[in-house]
This record gives C-alpha cells, structure tokens and sequence, in this order.
C-alpha cells in the first residue's frame, strides 16, 4: 500500500511551562481529549496507540505507566511505548497503520523535566564505561559541538544569537512556548558565557510539557478533515554514539533521514527543527539542505519550549498544524534523539 | 574459550535528585492525612471514589478536583496479601518478613495497595479481615511516604491496620477489590 | 496486502547470574553475531534494529541503545527501542515485524537484553524504596487468589518449578541448571512471598537474545528452515481500576484471541503444538493456561498435573525452561519468540517437541497488564 496514505488530522499540545503542578498523565489526559475533541473520535474508535517518555525525567522505574491511564486503557487496548521522543512513538504508529487493518491511531509523547537536574540526568544517556564516568553534561557537550563548528568555519556567535533572536520573536505568537520576546542580537552577544561558547540564551528552557496527534489513514483522513497533513515520507537514521567518532559539524544520519524520507530539498513553506541548542540549527539546516531564506521554527522551536519527550512530536505538530489550517502545503519537521544530534528523524508533510 | 579469572565489577553509585510538589490532589490528600483523615474524589460522571484522588477518574478520563472531594471512613477488610521475606536491596531497610496487603475501604471504590498489618501474627492475616488504621500520634505523623510516583505509602501517619473484631467479609467481596 | 514475515536466524546468550567476561556490549554482541550468523549474513545485512529492555533504571543508565549504536552496526540505520515493561521482549520482536510487514524493511534485527548484575533490578522492582513488594509479593495475592478459585492442590506450582528446570538441563543457554531439582526440594525451599517459595521463583540473570527477521523472499536466501510469523498482537489494560480481575486478565484473553483468530485457531488446545509463555512464578502456568483459554475455568491446574505441560506430554509448555530457568528480565520475551521460532525450525536441539509445526509466544509485563503474543508456523500459510 502507498505510505503516503495515512495523514496527521489532529494535534493538541500542553502549552509547555517551566515547573507543571500537575504530573505527566494529568498532563496527558487533556491534551489526548482535545486532539480526539477536535475531530469528534472518541478513545474507543482507536485502533493503536503509542507513546514516548522517559522513566528518568518522572524519576522511577515503570513510571511510563501511568501514563497508560491517559488513553482509559478499558476495556483493553492495543498500544505500545518507546523509550523515546513521541516522534518515534508516531513512527511506530505511522508503522502499524499501514498494516491496513486499523484506521486510526493515537500518538502521545510527554515529559517533565522540571523535577530532576538535566546536568545530573542526562550524562547517564552517554556510555556508561567510557563517557558517563567523565560527568560529561548535556550543555558541555554541546557547547562541544558549538566550538567545533565555530573552529570549521561554518558559524559565528552572530550566527547562534541569531538564531535565538528570531526564535523568541516567532514565539510571539505561540500560545504553547514558554519564552518569548523581542531581543536585540547585540544585546544577546554581550551577554556572558555560560558554557563557551554557549550562552545561557544559547540553551533550550527546561520544560514541562504533552503533546498528542491522531493519525489517520486514506478515506477516514479526508472523512474526518478537509485538509488532512499527508505523510510523504518519514525515516530515522542513528550515527555512532562516541563524539569522537564523528563529525559534530554535520549531522550525517539527518541527512541520510532527510533523504529516505524523500525530501530532495526543495522549497519548503515551514521547516520545525529540533534544534535544542542554537548552533544545532546551523548544522541542521544544512545537513538538510533547507533552501535559503526558508521558514525555520515559525513556532519558536525548542529554544523557546522544550518539552523532553515531546519536543520532536511537537515539530510534527507545528510543521502539520500549517497544512491543516492551510497556511502551508509542504512542510518539513524534524526530531532529535540522544546528545549532540546522535539519532534523528525526518517527516516530509504535503497538504494533498 | 579459556577460563576467565573471576571478576569484581566496579560500583558506581549513581545519584539523580528530584524534587516536585506535590500533585494538587496528593497534597489535599497528605494535608488530610495529618489530621487523621483519609479523603479521595468521586468521578462526577461514574461516581467512584477513589482514595486517594487521582485529580482524574482513570476509568472516564474525566478530571476531577477538590470540588470533588470527600472523605471517607478509615474502615475496611483485607482484599488480598502476601508475607514477603526481604531481599537485600539498596535501600532496604527491612530484614524481617512483613505483611503487604490490599486494604478495600468501606468508602471508596478502588483499593489501598500495600498497606501494613498490626496486631496480628502474620499466620493470622487473612483475606476477608476488617481492619481499621491504626494511628499515629498527630505530633508524630509525617507524609514523606507520599509520592507523585505512585508511593502511598501511609506508614508516616498509621502504624497499619489492625482487626476490628468484626466478622470476616465473605471471599467473593474481596476477590473482586483483589488489586 | 502486507508482506509476509518470517525469522531466519535466532541467537541468545549463555544466561548466567553474572556474566563477568562480557560487558553490555560483550553480552547483546554474543546474541546477535549467533542471530546473524544463524541467518547468514552479516552486520551490513540489517536494515534497522529494534531494541528492548526492561526499565533503565534497573542498571543505572538512561536509553542504552544509543551508546549500544556502535557496536550493533546501528550506524546510518534506523534504530527503536521499544519499552513496555515485562512483555519488551514480546514487543520488541512485533515491532520488528512490522518493519518488515509494511514493506519498510527487508531484514530487521531485533535484540533484547538485561545485564542485571550490573545494576539493582530488586531495587528497580521494588519501586526504589524499602520494603517494596517486588514482582513476587505483587503477584503474590493473585496466584494464592487463582489457587482459591480453583481448588488446586499446592504441588502444583511445585510440579512446574521441577518440570521447567527438568527442561532447563537440556537447554544449553539456560541459566539454572538444578540437576538435582525434585519437588521435594522445591516444597522445602523458603517461603519468598507467601505462598510462593524460592524455587518457585525466577532466577535473576545477565542475558540477551536476537532475532533476525526478513520478507518472504529473504526467507529463500537462507538455507535453513524459517519459523514464519503466522500471528501477532499486543494489548493492554490499566493496571488498577476498581472491579479490575488480576488473575484472569481481560487483555490476555483478548491478545489470545486475537492471535488465534489471525492464525485462523479454533481449538488452541489442539492445534498449538508447544507453547513458551511468560512463567516467572510457578502459577502462572496454569494461570496463562486458563488466562488464554487453552484450557477452561479451574482446568489448568489439570493440565500441570497430568503431565499434558511436559516436554513430552500433549502441550508441551516452557521446552526450553521458561523464565524460571532464565530470567535477564528485558530479554525473556523475546526468549520466548525465540524458542517458538526454533521449535517449527526444528532446531531446537535437545528440547525440541517432536513434529511441532505450530508454536505460540507470550510475554507479559507490568501489574500484569501488557501482553504480547505471537503464532509461529513452519509453513506460510
């Protein structure tokens, strides 16, 4: 069957805030209500569901299970859980759809990052004999891959304030972000390092955060929306783990992924990228081959909500929102995986 | 392959702190706790209780707030148990074998997993059991135990449940509040 | 139409409590150059990877598979990591065959691990505080409740114990080897959690397993018989919720029903001919028996006793020693797949079930609520 059968037709997202009151499925309840709302499907009319989300961010061993309890799991429901951003957790959807016996599928990702330290967390995600032991941080590590790309020659510091100068003023009008604002570039460059060459605008906020998508496939997408978001191609390509062992200045397996998912760079109305540091978006972009001049995180992008967990299924969102409201009809989004772009995922969405 | 000498791995003790509030619901819950009363909110579309509050009713989806609290009586019978031997963990603090039982409160709909026993030899523990929270003095109660990660771990305020004498609720009733 | 699956090569580690010659690496390595080298090919051959594992935090690190990348070949592929708690193995080989199904893939590796000794699983289990109840004292309440309900005799969990570790002797790769198991000792070994004693218990293991899956024309470029995937499905229940029935769980009747129905199974009693299913305490046989309606209410005890679950018996339950014999918790689902696959292959050496041309898998997980199911057969249709 054609892949390009089956079709975004509903998104609800948290909006994302730095420290929730509410845990992750009382975060997810909602935000699964109101993707199902807007379409008028009911949690009984799904066929599959599958979640991401990371025992470590909800701190305790089995905590994705909770979670379960989002989707009223009873009578007994087919559903499964990845370890990962709800961008795979759609891939694995996006999979079992095309099976061809189930129609509709739900897509949850969620996370809170507020209850834990990311400096503590997240050096655990790096091999645990030779990395993990080094304390290596997450923001160290990217500022790593930053210095690297300053030394190619491929970026400025002008180019990483720029990037967040116009990030926070696109979130402007995001009711989901969590930063926002008008920032002048010079303003930003003055500012001290936080980790050279990284600044401390230079990083993602800490977030907590859901967001949910029904996925649709051939006549039930076009019965249930006037202007469905088409999969046209979506893949995931993982580069080695050691830093040392690859270039930081290019995202090799974004390309790869880009190109699986038969995107051939041509003129895009919207690219969401997760570009969870401000020089990953350099790198992104061109390891893409995202046109000049095209629209890159018109939602803010993490830099302004990063919602771990979720912050690739929200790119999904962003990039589908646009073709379903019809603001856009080729739109690209992108998910990252693991440190320093390690694992990485591409959807290539058109309006019909 | 030749045979390896024996190894010794290495311990390295990983460390991750977290800190949160407490869900508005748990800490309604905790709050009541302190003051010797077990309180849950009632599903406005179903009407079960649960105790404690879920801040949603899992069974509708519906959420729920302190609109819909209520309390309910600290009384009801054993609906499942087991006697554990404990295994050495990290963190274990228990070395004896203890009772850890299903307690389904007379008020409320779904059941208080492993709960504590007093005042009863373990061989005595059975299901059908009424039992009613034994307390802790109010100076001394404290509710550390309870958790957004789903720890409702009530021995900071009640030393257990203790019989009350009653006779036994009849084997069908508790097979249905088994979990 | 969706393409037709099958595995053409299966490999598993030697499970040992502590296996101190390999690190992670060593020990998913091991199981997939034997599944590789069982499918002949190679490394370049796979097209994506699906891992799984139980909980992280049972060893300490966060999302293993991206640091395992490396030295699976994972470089330039697409890699899950499936996590759905007990029944991961289970999933992770489902996930795997719909790569394959869809026409996404055409050979897809599937691995699952656990290295236990190098983290606190017993920790993990029990929620990460003191006098935690663990998997045995959760489940606990639920084998004594099933006992209840249908008058079984108490040998019966230890006819199990001594039946799968019977079976373990003859299964190189298992972990336990209790050459002297009897009931006797069993009923004489301490109590764990009430009623359950310690050899009725799972062991704690290091392990993995992996499994080569390919398309029906990746089955004709290998030499050896394929277990073709007839049948999957996964389901799921809350775990608690009021009126909620542990022991007869509604998502296992209906994960079985389901893969019945795609196998067009009307009598699975009759027409599976050897089943692996998740047993890590002694009466989930005939709970799982009962739970998947192979046999009717209270009749799945009967089965235990009359010998129908031994190797040699009728329906034979748990060849290869099951999860009591080997327990590295992430991998033992897919274990499962595996040994029903080796058993249609016909390769399952020692413990294979003579003439078993249809098998079935099952894992599950959590308060007894994920199930995953497979149907393996030796031919297509």
């Amino acid at each position: 069957m054609a892949a390009s059968d089956i079709a975004i037709v509903a998104t609800a997202q948290f909006p994302s805030v730095r420290r929730s009151i509410y845990s992750e499925v009382q975060l997810l309840i909602p935000t699964v209500s109101a993707a199902l709302e807007a379409i008028g499907v009911d949690r009984s009319a799904i066929g599959f569901t599958c979640a991401g989300s990371c025992d470590y961010l909800t701190g305790g061993p089995f905590a994705f299970v909770t979670n379960l309890e989002a989707t009223r799991a009873w009578p007994p429901i087919a559903e499964s859980h990845v370890e990962m951003d709800g961008a795979w957790a759609l891939y694995e959807a996006w999979v079992r759809l095309q099976h061809g016996d189930i129609d509709l599928a739900l897509v949850m990702g969620s996370g809170k990052s507020s209850p834990s330290r990311p400096a503590e967390v997240w050096p655990q995600q790096l091999d645990p004999y030779y990395l993990a032991p080094l304390g290596l941080d997450p923001v160290s590590y990217a500022g790593l891959q930053a210095r690297a790309l300053l030394e190619s020659g491929k970026a400025t510091e002008r180019d990483f304030a720029e990037v967040v100068a116009r990030s926070r003023r696109s979130a402007q009008g995001n009711l989901n972000a969590q930063v926002r604002g008008d920032v002048d570039v010079d303003a930003l460059l003055a500012e001290p390092y936080y980790a050279s060459p990284l600044r401390k605008h230079d990083l993602p906020p800490i977030s907590d955060g859901a967001a949910a998508v029904v996925l649709a496939r051939g006549d039930r997408a076009r019965d249930l929306v006037e202007r469905p978001a088409w999969i046209r191609g979506l893949d995931h390509r993982i580069d080695p783990h050691q830093p040392g062992m690859r270039d930081l200045t290019t995202s090799a397996s974004t390309t790869l992924a880009a190109r699986k998912a038969g995107y051939d760079g041509g003129p895009l109305d919207a690219a969401e990228i997760s570009a969870i540091f401000s020089p990953q978006e350099l790198i992104l972009a061109e390891s893409l081959g995202l046109p000049d001049g095209t629209v890159i995180n018109p939602s803010g992008g993490p830099l302004c909500a990063n919602p771990i967990m979720s912050t690739g299924l929200v790119r999904i969102i962003e990039a589908a929102d646009r073709i379903m409201s019809g603001d856009a009809s080729r739109t690209l989004a992108h998910a990252t995986n693991g440190q320093g772009l390690q694992h990485n995922l591409v959807c290539l969405l058109e309006g019909a | 392959m030749s045979p390896e000498p024996d190894r010794e791995p290495m311990s390295d003790l990983v460390s991750l702190t977290y800190v949160e509030e407490l869900t508005p619901n748990l800490e309604r819950f905790a709050d009541a706790l302190l003051t010797g009363h077990l309180v849950g909110e009632q599903c406005p579309t179903c009407s079960r209780i649960y105790v404690p509050g879920k801040g949603y009713c899992p069974m509708d989806v519906t959420l729920t707030s302190e609109a819909d609290e209520v309390e309910v009586k600290d009384t009801g019978f054993i609906s499942g148990y087991t006697i554990i031997t404990p295994v050495q963990y990290y963190g274990q603090k228990e070395t004896e074998p203890f009772v850890l039982a299903s307690i389904a409160l007379d008020g409320a709909d779904n059941t208080l997993v492993q709960q504590s026993i007093v005042g009863v030899p373990h061989d005595a523990v059975h299901n059908g059991l009424r039992v009613q929270a034994r307390w802790r003095p109010q100076h001394e109660r404290n509710v550390e135990g309870i958790s957004n990660r789903g720890g409702t771990g009530l021995d900071g305020v009640i030393f257990g449940f203790q019989p009350t004498g009653e006779p036994d609720e009849p084997a069908a009733k508790c097979r249905e509040r088994l979990f | 139409m969706p393409q037709r699956c099958a595995v053409i090569g299966v490999g598993q580690t030697q499970h040992k409590k502590i296996r101190s010659d390999v690190s992670i690496v060593g020990l998913v390595r091991e199981a997939a150059q034997r599944a590789l080298d069982d499918a002949e090919c190679t490394w370049s051959d796979i097209d994506a990877l699906v891992i799984g594992k139980a909980p992280d935090a049972f060893e300490g690190i966060v999302q293993p598979e991206l640091f395992l990348a490396d030295a699976l070949g994972a470089a330039g592929k697409p890699m899950l990591r499936v996590h759905t708690a007990g029944s991961v193995g289970g999933s992770t080989f489902i996930v795997a065959s719909h790569l394959i199904e869809s026409g996404i893939h055409e050979r897809v590796l599937a691995v699952a691990w656990e290295k236990q000794s190098e983290g606190n699983a017993q920790w993990g289990l029990s929620g990460g505080r003191s006098g935690g109840s663990g998997a045995g004292g959760t489940f606990a309440p639920w084998m004594r409740a099933y006992i209840e309900d249908s008058g079984a005799p108490e040998h019966i969990g230890w006819m199990v114990a001594t039946k799968d570790r019977l079976n373990a002797l003859k299964n190189p790769y298992a972990h336990l080897k209790l050459a002297d198991i009897s009931i006797e000792k069993v009923k004489d070994s301490p109590l764990l959690w009430d009623p359950i004693r310690f050899l009725e218990s799972c062991p704690s293991s290091d392990g993995a397993g992996a499994a080569v899956l390919t398309n029906e024309a990746g089955t004709r470029k290998s030499s050896k018989p394929p277990a073709w995937v007839t049948a999957t499905a996964v389901r799921s229940e809350l775990g608690v919720f009021p009126g909620r029935d542990p022991v007869r769980v509604q998502a296992g009747v209906d994960c079985a029903h389901d893969v019945y129905r795609q196998a067009g199974i009307a009598n699975p009693r009759d027409e599976i001919d050897v089943a692996e299913l998740y047993v890590p305490f002694s009466w989930y046989e005939p709970m799982w028996l009962e739970g998947h309606d192979i046999a009717g209410p209270g009749e799945g005890w009967r089965m235990v006793e009359s010998g129908t679950t031994a190797i040699g018996g009728a329906f034979p339950v748990n060849p290869s020693g099951g999860v009591l014999s080997s327990n590295p918790i992430g991998a033992s689902g897919l274990l499962r797949f595996i040994e029903a696959a080796q058993q249609v292959r016909g390769q399952a050496g020692d413990h294979q079930v003579d003439g078993a041309r249809t098998a079935l898998a099952q894992a599950y997980g959590g308060a007894a609520q994920y199930f995953a199911m497979g149907i393996f057969r030796d031919r297509k249709d």
